[in-house]
């Protein structure tokens, strides 16, 4: 008897979740459907949700009008060499707050995430002025930098709260068996730490993809990534949802396979760890 | 060996602590000048510039002067003796963006807060599929804004989009809505689409809150007869009240500076122009980087305002320490 309940309570919950998520995915579906249709198809009322002809002339054409692999490209690079960069000087800064914490490590904490909550466009005419005069408009280098920084204190502060679950006698053991200083971050705090440093670079290298503003502002075309290929897609004439739906599905698919296969620790990382 | 070990360990613990000491300020030393770098430096130029005259033709060069509190506010007295006012502070362009700034803040958070509980209570309960579930419900958050903006863009289109297709075969509207253009309509457009976008995230951090609610306590409740809505308002909601008090400010400090999903979805729409998009307008398009970049540091004041107010009154765990 208690048993039908649950089950059936159960089936309710199933429903429930699926319906909320299906409403969430919807219009990332739509998007997809619209990239293999016909331009003409695409517009079509009532809408087609299957029963039209599945075509991929949208991404030829986008590849050819608009060379997206040149933008794909400078996205990636933006967004690993970022983060990439950003854990290297990150890791050495959040060893020293967990574990050598001062009479001002709190409050360096929240100075530095107070700069996360700046609104960009106050220092926008500054930093162009610097990336102007160092030549970093347009650069590659430029982006992966501005990048890293805006995402610096995120990134400290994830790996500081990783470090701080880790008991501090395991490194003074390594200490006092001779460990050097790089030795015990190098191979001892950095292999313990593994869950929560991939979790760091999962989150931000989304957050590097999907950056927009500085790419936006400080990228013209040699090193224009995704977000300029599609805020540059709009045509005066003539029909183009399909092909902004293709364009739209390319920019999307390298996060929606990468956070596939890393949604665990994804949700970890937002959660700091309160979601397993 | 020595034949004072103990003495030995003692000094080399001493060096070490030192060593350790200096190696930690080492490290942080390149975080904190390249945070003043990106922050605190761009920051105080910022705000110089609004006490300038700079305009395009100046600012590359720096020939600009001192202008004083002029882009703020200046009483110019015209020939009959009368005075005309000017600057930021007098312009309803400005005081229009603060409060479209305002109206979008108040209402997405909201909106997001209460659907936000809503998806987390689905998503804590027990179902098939939890998995695919989680990871569909956590796409909209993980796509770029500019991609969710164009695409809504399209879905809300007056004559090809689907919305208006959907609301029409429902009879919920009579004729197509042109969303993103009509201005009484384009604030409800941004709204959608930050909705949809921000409220799997609310949900997440609100989830994190929710699974610690121990289950027995649920089991416990249920056995004594008592109403799930009320254990709902006594039992669940007081326990995840921290992890939404602190989404809500996080969230309510990122909307205050949207910028990149009104830019790109409603443009040039005095029904959503908000505090960032007209200083970015200023500063990007008509190159009035002087007004531009008072607003900026307007909006910086008041986001800075908020952010203090938030560490002392809330004393919010943002650290970490302690209890979570």
């Amino acid at each position: 008897m208690a048993r039908a309940v649950s089950i059936r309570r159960k089936s309710l919950n199933t429903f429930w979740a699926w319906l909320v998520a299906l409403i969430l995915f919807f219009p990332i579906l739509w998007t997809v459907l619209t990239s293999f249709k016909p331009e003409a198809q695409a517009v079509a009322s009532p809408p087609l949700f299957v029963d039209f002809d599945w075509t991929l002339q949208n991404y030829r054409d986008v590849q050819a009008q608009r060379a997206y692999f040149g933008y794909f490209w400078n996205s990636v690079v933006i967004a690993l060499g970022s983060t990439g960069l950003g854990v290297l000087i990150g890791i050495p800064a959040a060893w020293s707050m967990a574990f050598v914490p001062g009479r001002h490590t709190r409050d360096l904490l929240m100075w530095m995430l107070s700069t996360k909550m700046m609104p960009a466009v106050g220092v926008l005419v500054p930093i162009y002025l610097i990336f102007r005069d160092l030549g970093l408009l347009d650069t590659r280098t430029g982006l992966v930098v501005v990048v890293m920084l805006m995402n610096l204190p995120i990134i400290i502060w994830m790996l500081y709260t990783y470090f701080k679950e880790i008991p501090g006698e395991i490194l003074e053991a390594a200490r006092m068996d001779g460990a050097t200083l790089g030795k015990e971050i190098l191979y001892v705090l950095t292999p313990m730490a593994v869950p929560g440093i991939a979790s760091t670079l999962l989150l931000n290298i989304i957050l590097a993809w999907n950056e927009a503003f500085w790419t936006l502002n400080l990228a013209v075309v040699k090193a224009a990534p995704l977000s300029k290929f599609i805020s540059g897609f709009s045509s005066p004439e003539g029909l183009f949802y399909a092909k902004l739906s293709a364009a739209s599905t390319m920019a999307i698919a390298p996060i929606l396979i990468l956070g596939w296969f890393s949604q665990k620790q994804l949700v970890r990382g937002l959660t700091f760890g309160a979601v397993k | 060996m020595s034949s004072h070990p103990a003495a030995v360990q003692a000094r080399a613990g001493i060096s070490l602590q030192q060593q350790r000491a200096r190696a930690a300020f080492w490290f942080l030393a390149p975080m904190l000048v390249m945070l003043a770098f990106v922050a605190a430096w761009p920051l105080l130029r910022s705000i110089t510039l609004s006490f300038s005259n700079a305009s395009a033709d100046t600012i590359f060069n720096g020939n600009w002067d001192w202008a004083g509190w002029k882009n703020y506010v200046e009483a110019r007295p015209r020939a009959d003796g009368s005075i005309r006012w000017r600057g930021v502070l007098v312009d309803p362009k400005w005081w229009n963006a603060v409060w479209n700034t305002v109206r979008f803040s108040v209402m997405s958070v909201a909106l997001e807060t209460i659907l936000g509980l809503l998806v987390a209570l689905v998503l804590n309960a027990e179902f098939r599929g939890r998995a695919l579930v989680r990871a569909a419900v956590l796409v909209p958050w993980a796509i770029p804004t500019i991609v969710s903006a164009k695409m809504w863009g399209w879905m809300l289109n007056d004559q090809y989009g689907i919305i208006n297709d959907m609301l029409l075969q429902l009879h919920l509207i009579a004729q197509p809505i042109a969303w993103t253009a009509r201005p009484d309509t384009a604030m409800i457009a941004v709204l959608i689409v930050d909705v949809w976008k921000t409220t799997p995230f609310m949900a997440l951090l609100i989830l994190a809150g929710l699974q610690m609610v121990p289950r027995d306590m649920y089991e416990a409740a249920r056995l004594d007869g008592i109403h799930p809505m009320r254990v709902f308002w006594r039992v669940t909601l007081p326990l995840v009240r921290p992890a939404i008090m602190v989404a809500v400010i996080f969230r309510l400090l990122d909307a205050l500076r949207i910028f990149d999903l009104i830019y790109v979805l409603t443009p040039r729409s005095e029904g959503t122009i908000t505090m960032s998009v007209i200083s970015f307008q200023n500063i990007r398009e008509f190159g009035k980087y002087a007004e531009g970049s008072a607003q900026s540091s307007i909006l910086f004041l008041i986001i800075a305002v908020f952010v203090v107010l938030y560490i002392w009154v809330g004393k919010v765990n943002l650290t970490g320490e302690g209890g979570r």
